[in-house]
C-alpha cells in the first residue's frame, strides 16, 4: 500500500514538474527570444542611422552591447566591434545578409557545434546598399537545463523524500480506519462510506455463519444429550475402524478414558468378539455379539453405515443384558423345575393306577392306593393353583382392584382357616395387633399371608407356635409371622424366594408344598410395593417381616 | 509414499495387537481346558477346548508369518528411521515371543488330560500361577497397546512374583508325591504345566522389554543405546 502509494505521488510530483519546466521555460524561452530579438532591431535601427550620417566614424562614438558587423554589399566585412574586420571572411553566403539585401533587413540563427548556444542575428541594409548586421548569443533550452541541474536534483530528491513521507502517512492514514473496522460489528464501524456495502455483507455473513455455527453446536449438543443419557454404549467409527465419536456409557463399559475418539477398535477392546464384531461390520454386514466384562453380560450390536454403496463407517451399541441374561436363564430353570414338579406327582398317580388296573395290588389295597391317588391328585392342583398364580402376579394383576383391606382381620381369617393344620402339628397359632388398612387387592395379601403362615406352620416343631402381628407405624403397616420351627441356614438365605427352591428337598414329600410359596409372597409383597425382612435361625425360628407402605389415602380411612 | 508407510505401520499396529489378543486368548483357553474351578465358556467341553487352543495357535503362526513379510517390506521399502525404525525392528522379536506362548498355551492344553486331577491342582498353587500368567500377558499386550512404559516394567517386575511362585508349586509337588506315589505322574504333569506358566511370564516380559525397547531406544539390562 505504502509503495503503490509512494511510487503514484512520486511520479505525480516528477511529472508536474516537468511539464512545469517545459511550459515555464517555452514561455520564458520565447519571450526572452523576442526580446533579444527586439533589442537587436533596435540596435541594428540606431547603428543604420548612425552609419548613413556618419559613416565608419560612428563606430568609433558609440558602444555596441552586442555584436556589430558591418558588411558591404559584395559581402566584405567593412567593420566588426569585436573581431578584425580584414580577417574576416566574406559574408555574402550569409542568409541573414542575402535576406537583407533583398527584402531590407534579414534575421537568422546558428547554433554552435556543440548546440550549448545559438546566435541569434538580425540585419539590415542601410541606404548605400551595406548591410549593418547585429548578433547576440544567447544559450540553448538545453544547455539551459544543463545549467539548472542542480537545483532540479535538489528539488526530485526533495520531492522523493517528501512524496515517501507523505505517502506513508498517507497509506497509514488510509489504513488506519480499514484497520480499526470491528469485523464482528462492521457496520458499528466509522470506517469510509465506500466500504459500507462491503461492510454490510461482512455483517450478513457473520450473522449467517454464527446462526450456523449456532445450529451446529445445538446439533452437537442434542446429539451430546441423546447419547450421554443413553445407559447403551454408543460408539461410531470410520471405514477404518478408527473411532469418530463415543459416549461415556461406552467408555464405562469398556473401562477407557472417556474420549476414545481417534483410537482404533482393536486398541480399545481387543478380544475375539469385540475384534470379529468390527471386522464384520466393516465389510458391510450387521451383526451382533454377546460379550462377557467383568461379570456383567453386554450385548454388541454393529450396523454398518452406508452412503450411496460406498461403506462410511458403523455404529457400535453396546447393551447391558446382564438382568435379561439372568432372566432368561431363570425362566428355562422355571421350565425345567415346572416340568420336573408336574411329572413327579403325576408319575405317582400313574403306578397307583396301574397297579390297580392290572390287578397287581390286592383288593384290600385298593382304598389306600385310590387315596394316595387322591392326594398325590390334590398336589398337583395345588402346584397348579401355585403355578398359576405366580404367573398372574407376574403379569401384574391387571384384572385386580385395590381397596382397603385390614390385614389384621385377613391374618385373623388365615389362621382360623389354617387351624386343623396348626392342630395337626401340635402348633398354637396366634394373631396379635390392632386393625390395620392398606390400599390393595384382598386376595393377593390373602394368599401372601396364608402362605407365611402356611410355611410357619408346615416348617415348625411338634408344640410350637407361629405368631402373626400387625402393627400399624404411621407411615407404613408392618406385618410379622414368627414361628419357632426349623429356621433357615444362612447359606440359604437368599434363595428361599426362588421359586421350586426347597431348603431340605428329602423332606419335601413329607412336608407337602410345592416350593413356591415363598416365591409367591415376593411377588405379592412387590405388588404392593412392600420389603420382604427374613431373619432366621436353624432350629430357633424365623421371623418373615412385611413392611407396606402407607399412602395418604389409605391413612385417611 | 509416507502415506502409505503411514498406513502400513498403521496395519502392523493392529496386527501386533491382534496376535497379542489372541495369546491372550489361547492361555485363557488352554488354562481353562487344563484346570478345574476356572470358569470354562459356555458349554465347551474339555475336548472342544484344547481343539479351539490348537486353532488360535495355528492362527498365531499364521499371523506370525505375515507380521514377519510386513516387517521386511517396511524395513525394504521404506527405509524407516528413529521412533518407526525401533518399532519395526522389535516387532519381529516381539511376535517371536508371542508365538512361544501360542505354542506353550497348546502344549498346556495337550497335557489337560493328563493333569485333571482337582484333588490334587485343590493341594498346590498353579491356578494362582495361571491367574499371575495370565495378568502378566494381558498387561504386556496392554503396555503395548497404549504404549505405557509404567506397566511395561511392571510386567518385568511381575515376573518374580510367577517364579516364586514356581518354586511353591515345585515344593508342594514334591511334598504331595512324598505323602503318597501313586499320584506321581499327575505331580510331574502339572510341573510341566508350572514350567510352561513360568516361560510364558518370561515371554511376557521379553515383550514388555520390547515395548520399553521401542519407547526409550533403551533395551532392557544392556544399559546402553543400540541404535
Amino acid at each position: 500500500m505504502t509503495v503503490r502509494i509512494f511510487k503514484t505521488s512520486f511520479c505525480v510530483g516528477i511529472a508536474v514538474m516537468i511539464v512545469t519546466i517545459a511550459m515555464f521555460m517555452s514561455v520564458l524561452y520565447s519571450y526572452y527570444s523576442e526580446q533579444t530579438a527586439a533589442s537587436l532591431r533596435r540596435e541594428a535601427d540606431y547603428a543604420a542611422r548612425g552609419i548613413e550620417l556618419s559613416g565608419e566614424e560612428y563606430f568609433n562614438d558609440v558602444s555596441f552591447e552586442n555584436r556589430v558587423t558591418w558588411v558591404s554589399a559584395d559581402g566584405e566585412v567593412l567593420y566588426d566591434n569585436e573581431v578584425n574586420a580584414e580577417e574576416m571572411e566574406n559574408h555574402s553566403d550569409r542568409q541573414e545578409i542575402i535576406d537583407a539585401l533583398n527584402t531590407g533587413y534579414g534575421t537568422s540563427v546558428r547554433y554552435s557545434s556543440s548546440l550549448s548556444q545559438k546566435t541569434v542575428y538580425y540585419a539590415e541594409r542601410l541606404g548605400d546598399g551595406t548591410v549593418v548586421r547585429l548578433s547576440a548569443e544567447q544559450f540553448t533550452v538545453g544547455a539551459l537545463l544543463i545549467s539548472m541541474q542542480q537545483p532540479l536534483i535538489v528539488v526530485i530528491v526533495l520531492s522523493l523524500l517528501l512524496s515517501f513521507a507523505l505517502s506513508a502517512r498517507l497509506a497509514k492514514s488510509i489504513v488506519k480506519p480499514i484497520n480499526e473496522i470491528d469485523l464482528d460489528n462492521p457496520v458499528d464501524s466509522k470506517a469510509y462510506d465506500e466500504l459500507a456495502p462491503l461492510l454490510s455483507r461482512i455483517a450478513r455473513q457473520n450473522r449467517d455463519i454464527s446462526a450456523q455455527i449456532e445450529e451446529m453446536s445445538r446439533k452437537q449438543r442434542e446429539f451430546t444429550t441423546l447419547t450421554e443419557n443413553m445407559s447403551e454404549g454408543f460408539i461410531l467409527i470410520d471405514s477404518k475402524a478408527r473411532v469418530i465419536s463415543n459416549n461415556s456409557a461406552a467408555a464405562n463399559i469398556l473401562c477407557t478414558k472417556k474420549d476414545m475418539c481417534g483410537e482404533k477398535i482393536i486398541e480399545i477392546d481387543r478380544s475375539r468378539e469385540f475384534r470379529t464384531a468390527a471386522d464384520e461390520v466393516l465389510e458391510g454386514k450387521h451383526c451382533e455379539r454377546q460379550l462377557d466384562l467383568r461379570g456383567r453380560t453386554y450385548q454388541l450390536i454393529a450396523n454398518p453405515i452406508m452412503q450411496e454403496t460406498a461403506l462410511s463407517g458403523a455404529v457400535l451399541l453396546i447393551l447391558d443384558v446382564t438382568e435379561r441374561e439372568q432372566m432368561e436363564s431363570m425362566r428355562r430353570e422355571f421350565t425345567a423345575n415346572v416340568s420336573h414338579e408336574l411329572k413327579t406327582p403325576l408319575t405317582s398317580i400313574i403306578g397307583f393306577a396301574e397297579l390297580m388296573k392290572d390287578g397287581i395290588a390286592p383288593y384290600d389295597d385298593v382304598p389306600e392306593l385310590a387315596g394316595d391317588i387322591y392326594s398325590e391328585g390334590k398336589r398337583l392342583i395345588t402346584l397348579v393353583e401355585d403355578i398359576m398364580h405366580l404367573s398372574q402376579l407376574d403379569e401384574g394383576y391387571g384384572g385386580s382392584e385395590r381397596e382397603n383391606v385390614n390385614i389384621s382381620e385377613l391374618a385373623r381369617d388365615v389362621i382360623h382357616r389354617l387351624a386343623p393344620a396348626a392342630q395337626a402339628m401340635k402348633v398354637t397359632a396366634v394373631c396379635e395387633g390392632e386393625n390395620v388398612f392398606i390400599r390393595g387387592s384382598h386376595q393377593i395379601l390373602e394368599e401372601l399371608i396364608y402362605n407365611l403362615c402356611d410355611n410357619g406352620i408346615k416348617y415348625n416343631k411338634k408344640g410350637g407356635s407361629i405368631t402373626v402381628k400387625t402393627d400399624d407405624k404411621g407411615d407404613r403397616a408392618v406385618l410379622t409371622v414368627s414361628d419357632t420351627g426349623i429356621g433357615i441356614p444362612a447359606e440359604d438365605m437368599d434363595r428361599v424366594f426362588e421359586r421350586f427352591y426347597r431348603v431340605d428337598k428329602s423332606h419335601s414329600k413329607s412336608i407337602g408344598g410345592t416350593g413356591l410359596g415363598l416365591s409367591i409372597v415376593k411377588h405379592a409383597a412387590a405388588y404392593h410395593n412392600a420389603e420382604i425382612r427374613l431373619d432366621s435361625r436353624v432350629e430357633k425360628g424365623t421371623t418373615v417381616t412385611v413392611i407396606f407402605p402407607l399412602t395418604e389415602e389409605t391413612a385417611s380411612v | 509414499m509416507r502415506n502409505k508407510f503411514d498406513r502400513q505401520l498403521d496395519t502392523l499396529n493392529s496386527e501386533l495387537i491382534k496376535m497379542g489378543a489372541m495369546c491372550e486368548e489361547a492361555i485363557a483357553t488352554s488354562v481353562s481346558a487344563a484346570l478345574d474351578g476356572v470358569q470354562k465358556p459356555k458349554g465347551a467341553s474339555e475336548e472342544e477346548l484344547i481343539e479351539r487352543t490348537q486353532a488360535i495357535e495355528n492362527e498365531i503362526d499364521r499371523l506370525e508369518r505375515s507380521i514377519e513379510g510386513l516387517c521386511m517390506r517396511l524395513l525394504l521399502q521404506q527405509q524407516p528411521v528413529a521412533t518407526d525404525l525401533r518399532t519395526i525392528s522389535s516387532a519381529p522379536k516381539m511376535i517371536s515371543d508371542m508365538e512361544r506362548i501360542g505354542d506353550q498355551a497348546s502344549d498346556i492344553a495337550l497335557l489337560s488330560k493328563y493333569v485333571s486331577d482337582s484333588n490334587i491342582q485343590q493341594k498346590i498353587h498353579i491356578k494362582e500361577m495361571a491367574k499371575a500368567v495370565i495378568n502378566m500377558v494381558t498387561e504386556s499386550v496392554d503396555s503395548f497397546v497404549k504404549k505405557d512404559l509404567e506397566l511395561a516394567q511392571k510386567v518385568m517386575a511381575d515376573d518374580d512374583i510367577v517364579d516364586s511362585l514356581f518354586d511353591k508349586v515345585k515344593n508342594e509337588l514334591i511334598g504331595l508325591i512324598g505323602e503318597n506315589t501313586d499320584c506321581g505322574e499327575v505331580c510331574m504333569d502339572l510341573l510341566m504345566v508350572a514350567k510352561y506358566f513360568e516361560r510364558i511370564g518370561d515371554h511376557a516380559v521379553n515383550i514388555a522389554e520390547w515395548v520399553e525397547y521401542s519407547i526409550t531406544g533403551r533395551r532392557h539390562g544392556s544399559g546402553g543405546n543400540i541404535l
